[in-house]
């Protein structure tokens, strides 16, 4: 500030020089206001306008070389391990309510891989309908993309402890759904209420506390789970998605492949 | 030939004319309003690549090759420019899984970023991946002013803020970000404190504007936009907030189709501008400065907000 102070004095000195001379009247009262806005030493400056614009990053912009350079080394690999193959599924599970084959399947993996996880027993896995994002996981090679095409959200597999009587509120949800899969337990949906729930073979006890193996979608609350929101959830991280690469590698050590049957877990009471 | 008077008068007239060239761009410099632009993206969710043509609605968008060629091009058409993200770099794409976030670093040092937050999704992979991708790849450093690090495998690895220079504008800029209980698993967010974000936010944004000297400050959030009970959000902070010029938010995916306009506690405008998600948006913003007298400065600082025409 000092210095530009100096250099201002120094200009202005040469103009009331040549304002002296009559030459040049017009630069030397610019200098002149230079002079008197360097005066204030304690100048800053503030933002008075903004303007503002949304760039959509479509196609119709040009690829940037360094970056698809960039790019190349690690989306090669990617695709090659979505390619991979991690299991043969020996009919099309289906996506469908109130009972499906793809969610028996699914449920069946969260059971067993939370209990294997959390080292703790667990009474019965959920699963919302709208999580599985496949309408169909077809027959035959089951590639790795397929797996996150069925599963693209990074929900938790997360454990809970819940009261009979909440759990039953939480199934009348359900029932009122339409039905979601469900593993250790079966139900009937009767005017949108879940009824005749078993549970480990034995009927609900509204006073009984049991262990729910959930996503963290739910349990904090989505699809209106508003009764899981105040339930502490036992988490170590573990996503739903590794639980099925866990549980398809699971199967194959015992040499077994990827397969469900109906068992009326979930059916319309008549 | 030149008479004595004749001579010396020329001279002086050269003179005087070499001398008035800088006092004239001074003048200028006076009068001609700085300019500064600033672009920004949040929760890009490792979405290196464009959405697939998979008949979704984001099909196509995004990408970092895009990205890049439009932010390349900006800065060879403006003088200042500042490139920002709000956290949730990592987690959404398979290259996460595979690569833990160094394409996502190297990428965003590719771009130029200046700076960016932390985000909740940043802890996917641990605290040790993040650290070691931030050492190995980031040519940028990472602001957080209310997490306290100490005693984990962060510590060391951000900074509180970072001030700019841009011609003659000082900006500081720094990071504040989400509570972790409930959100992030507990075995992942180890032994970080999580502190008052509103209470460090308006420490260190006071410390900017009266230590620092900023002429401008910036805060990168990862707090989320707004809520529908009372939890801290970008729209509280800017409320309760003394010195923040603009907040660039993330988290809650928030499109906005414009910037927002808040009053702060002493009357002063904050602005508020979020983009969305995976980097379907690039955020510009051209602010233009006025020189100002210190003890002089307009006690409400108001600000007018249009849209960009063209560009």
């Amino acid at each position: 500030m000092a210095q530009d102070f100096l250099l201002h004095l120094k200009i202005v000195y040469l103009q009331i020089r040549l304002l002296y001379m009559r030459k040049n009247p017009l630069m030397a009262l610019a200098g002149l206001l230079v002079f008197i806005a360097s005066l204030s030493c304690n100048t800053t400056y503030q933002s008075q306008s903004l303007q503002y614009k949304s760039y959509r990053i479509t196609d119709t912009i040009s690829k940037n070389t360094a970056a698809l350079s960039l790019l190349q080394p690690y989306s090669d690999n990617v695709n090659k391990k979505m390619n991979e193959v991690v299991g043969i599924a020996e009919i099309s599970l289906e996506k469908k309510q109130p009972e499906c084959t793809l969610g028996n399947f699914l449920s069946d993996a969260f059971l067993v891989m939370a209990q294997e996880k959390y080292n703790t027993r667990a009474d019965v896995a959920l699963i919302n309908f709208g999580g599985m994002r496949l309408t169909q996981l077809p027959k035959g090679e089951v590639t790795n993309g397929k797996i996150f095409e069925l599963m693209p959200f990074d929900n938790l597999l997360i454990l809970q402890k819940v009261r009979g009587d909440i759990l039953q509120q939480f199934l009348d949800l359900i029932a009122a759904k339409g039905g979601w899969p469900v593993a250790g337990m079966t139900m009937q949906i009767k005017d949108k209420k879940a009824i005749n729930v078993m549970i480990g073979g034995k009927p609900l006890d509204p006073k009984a506390t049991y262990t729910i193996v959930n996503s963290d979608f739910i349990a904090n609350g989505g699809d209106n789970a508003d009764m899981l929101r105040p339930i502490p959830q036992i988490t170590n991280g573990y996503l739903m998605r590794d639980a099925i690469f866990d549980y398809i590698k699971k199967l194959k050590n015992q040499g077994k492949n990827i397969t469900a049957n109906i068992e009326n877990r979930v059916t319309n009471a008549q | 030939m030149l008479s004595r008077k004749k001579f010396i008068r020329q001279a002086a007239m050269s003179a005087g004319a070499i001398m008035a060239g800088p006092a004239l761009t001074q003048t200028a410099d006076y009068f001609s309003p700085l300019k500064l632009t600033i672009l920004h993206t949040n929760d890009t969710h490792s979405r290196l690549e464009p959405f697939p043509m998979d008949g979704g609605r984001n099909q196509g968008l995004g990408g970092i090759a895009g990205r890049m060629q439009l932010i390349n091009q900006i800065r060879s058409e403006e003088e200042h420019v500042l490139v920002f993200d709000a956290g949730d770099i990592f987690q959404g794409t398979p290259y996460f899984n595979i690569y833990k976030g160094e394409p996502e670093i190297k990428a965003m040092s590719a771009m130029q970023y200046d700076a960016c937050t932390i985000g909740n999704h940043d802890f996917d992979a641990g605290m040790e991946n993040l650290a070691t991708q931030l050492t190995n790849h980031a040519k940028f450093p990472m602001l957080v002013c209310n997490y306290d690090f100490t005693g984990t495998p962060m510590e060391f690895k951000t900074q509180p803020y970072k001030v700019y220079r841009k011609g003659k504008l000082k900006i500081g800029v720094f990071g504040v970000s989400i509570e972790g209980k409930g959100l992030i698993p507990d075995n992942l967010f180890g032994a970080t404190k999580y502190l008052d974000p509103i209470q460090k936010a308006n420490e260190v944004a006071d410390k900017l504007r009266k230590q620092e000297d900023c002429d401008m400050i910036i805060c990168l959030s990862h707090l989320g936009h707004q809520y529908k009970d009372n939890k801290v959000s970008d729209e509280v902070l800017a409320k309760e907030s003394e010195n923040i010029d603009l907040i660039i938010g993330g988290h809650t995916h928030t499109f906005l189709d414009n910037p927002v306009k808040y009053t702060n506690k002493k009357g002063d405008d904050v602005i508020i501008n979020q983009v969305g998600w995976a980097g379907i948006i690039l955020g510009r913003l051209d602010f233009e400065f006025s020189k100002f007298s210190g003890k002089k400065l307009t006690k409400n600082h108001s600000i007018t907000v249009s849209q960009k025409s063209g560009g």
